[in-house]
C-alpha cells in the first residue's frame, strides 16, 4: 500500500482580496505576530519584570532597614555625646594620671603630707585599675581630715580614701597614716604607659 | 518574443509584507529593549542594596561601638558616685567613732584598720572607762577587750582591741 504524498509546491493559500488587500496573508501574518510577541513575553520580558519588581523590593527593603538603623546611629551617638558633656569631670578623672605633686598642693590646705609610698597596682572590676598609696601626714586636729575628705570630691583624680587610719598624737599635732586608692581607666592608662 | 508592455522588476517582498516585516521588527526591537531596561535597572537597584547592606552593617557595628562607650561611661559614673559615697561613710565612721570619747578620757593613738579599733588612752579611773567608753564600743563591735596599766599619778593608761561586726566590716568594701 502505498503512502499519500503531499507535495507542498501545489500547496497554495487562497487568495481573497478586499480592496487590493490580501485578507488571508495578512490575517497570517498577525496570527504569527501575535504568538511572536507572546513568546517574547514569556520568556524575555516576564523573567524581566519578576528579577526588576524583585531587586526593587530589595533594594526598598534595605533601604528601609538602612534609615531605621542610621537615625538609631544618630539617636545613640546624640546620646553617647549629651552623657560624655554632662559626665565630663567624672570621665576627666578617670583618665588623668596621678600626679603625686598636685595632690600634695591640693592635700596642702588640710594636712602637711610628710610622705606618698606608692603601694601596688591591680585591675579593679575589669575596666579599671587601683593604684593604691600610703599618705604620712599631720593634722591639727580630726576636723581637717574630715574636711580633707569632703574636698576630695573635688579632686581631679578620683581617690577613694581607705583603712587603715591611725591617727598618734604628739606634742603640737597629730601623725595621720592613711591609704587612698587612686582609680583610672585600664585602657587609658595602658596607652599613656605605652607612649610615655 | 515581443512584448508590448516593458519588464517591471519584481520585488522581493510586496509592499504589505514589508509594513508587516518592519512592525515585527520594530516590536521585537521595543520588547527586547524594555526588558534590557528593566534588566539594567534590576542590576542598578542590586547594587544599590549590596551597598545599603554593607552600610547598615558598618552602622551596626558603630552602634555596638557607641553602646560599649555609653556602657563605659554608666561604669565609670557608678564607680565614681560609689567612691564618693564610701568615702562620706568613712569619715562618718570616723566622725562616730571619735565623737564617742567622752571628755575625761584623752586618746594617745586610734588605730583604725578594716575589722579593727585599736585605742589608746588615759582615763581617770576604770570606772568613768567603763560607763562612758565601753557601753558604746560593745554596742558597735562584735569583741572588745580593754587593758588597763596604772599611772603613777593614778590615773590609768588603757589599750582597748575592738573588733568590728562582719556585716559593718562589709560596709566598707
Amino acid at each position: 500500500m502505498k503512502m499519500p504524498t503531499i507535495n507542498l509546491k501545489k500547496l497554495k493559500l487562497p487568495k481573497i482580496k478586499v480592496y487590493g488587500i490580501d485578507v488571508i496573508k495578512n490575517f497570517l501574518f498577525f496570527f504569527f505576530y501575535i504568538i511572536l510577541i507572546l513568546i517574547i513575553i514569556a520568556t524575555i520580558l516576564a523573567p524581566s519584570v519578576k528579577l526588576f519588581k524583585k531587586t526593587k523590593k530589595e533594594y526598598f527593603l534595605a533601604k528601609n532597614q538602612f534609615e531605621t538603623i542610621q537615625k538609631q546611629y544618630q539617636k545613640t551617638s546624640q546620646e553617647l555625646n549629651s552623657l560624655k558633656d554632662k559626665n565630663q569631670k567624672i570621665i576627666n578623672a578617670l583618665t588623668r594620671k596621678f600626679d603625686i605633686n598636685n595632690f600634695k598642693l591640693f592635700a596642702k590646705e588640710y594636712m602637711k603630707i610628710k610622705s606618698i609610698k606608692k603601694l601596688k597596682t591591680e585591675p579593679y572590676k575589669e575596666k579599671f585599675i587601683k593604684t593604691s598609696y600610703l599618705i604620712e601626714a599631720n593634722i591639727k586636729s580630726p576636723k581637717d581630715f574630715y574636711d580633707f575628705i569632703d574636698a576630695s570630691k573635688n579632686y581631679k583624680n578620683l581617690i577613694r580614701i581607705y583603712f587603715p587610719f591611725n591617727f598618734v598624737k604628739n606634742d603640737k599635732d597629730i601623725n595621720l597614716t592613711f591609704k587612698i586608692d587612686v582609680y583610672n581607666l585600664k585602657n587609658k592608662l595602658n596607652a599613656e604607659e605605652k607612649a610615655h | 518574443m515581443y512584448s508590448f508592455t516593458k519588464p517591471k522588476s519584481k520585488p522581493l517582498f510586496k509592499e504589505d509584507t514589508k509594513l508587516w516585516l518592519v512592525f515585527y521588527f520594530i516590536s521585537v526591537f521595543l520588547f527586547v529593549s524594555f526588558a534590557l531596561f528593566l534588566l539594567l535597572k534590576a542590576y542598578f537597584y542590586n547594587k544599590d542594596t549590596q551597598k545599603l547592606n554593607d552600610n547598615s552593617l558598618i552602622l551596626k557595628q558603630k552602634i555596638i561601638k557607641l553602646n560599649t562607650q555609653k556602657e563605659l561611661i554608666f561604669l565609670q559614673k557608678a564607680l565614681y558616685e560609689n567612691v564618693h559615697v564610701k568615702n562620706s561613710v568613712i569619715k562618718t565612721s570616723i566622725k562616730n567613732l571619735l565623737d564617742l570619747i567622752p571628755d575625761p578620757i584623752t586618746l594617745d593613738k586610734f588605730l583604725l584598720s578594716k575589722n579593727k579599733l585599736i585605742i589608746y588612752g588615759i582615763t581617770p579611773t576604770k570606772d568613768v572607762y567603763n560607763m562612758l567608753m565601753l557601753p558604746p564600743l560593745e554596742s558597735i563591735f562584735e569583741s572588745t577587750k580593754t587593758y588597763f596599766y596604772q599611772l603613777p599619778n593614778g590615773w590609768y593608761k588603757f589599750k582597748s582591741i575592738n573588733i568590728i561586726k562582719a556585716d559593718n566590716e562589709n560596709a566598707y568594701n
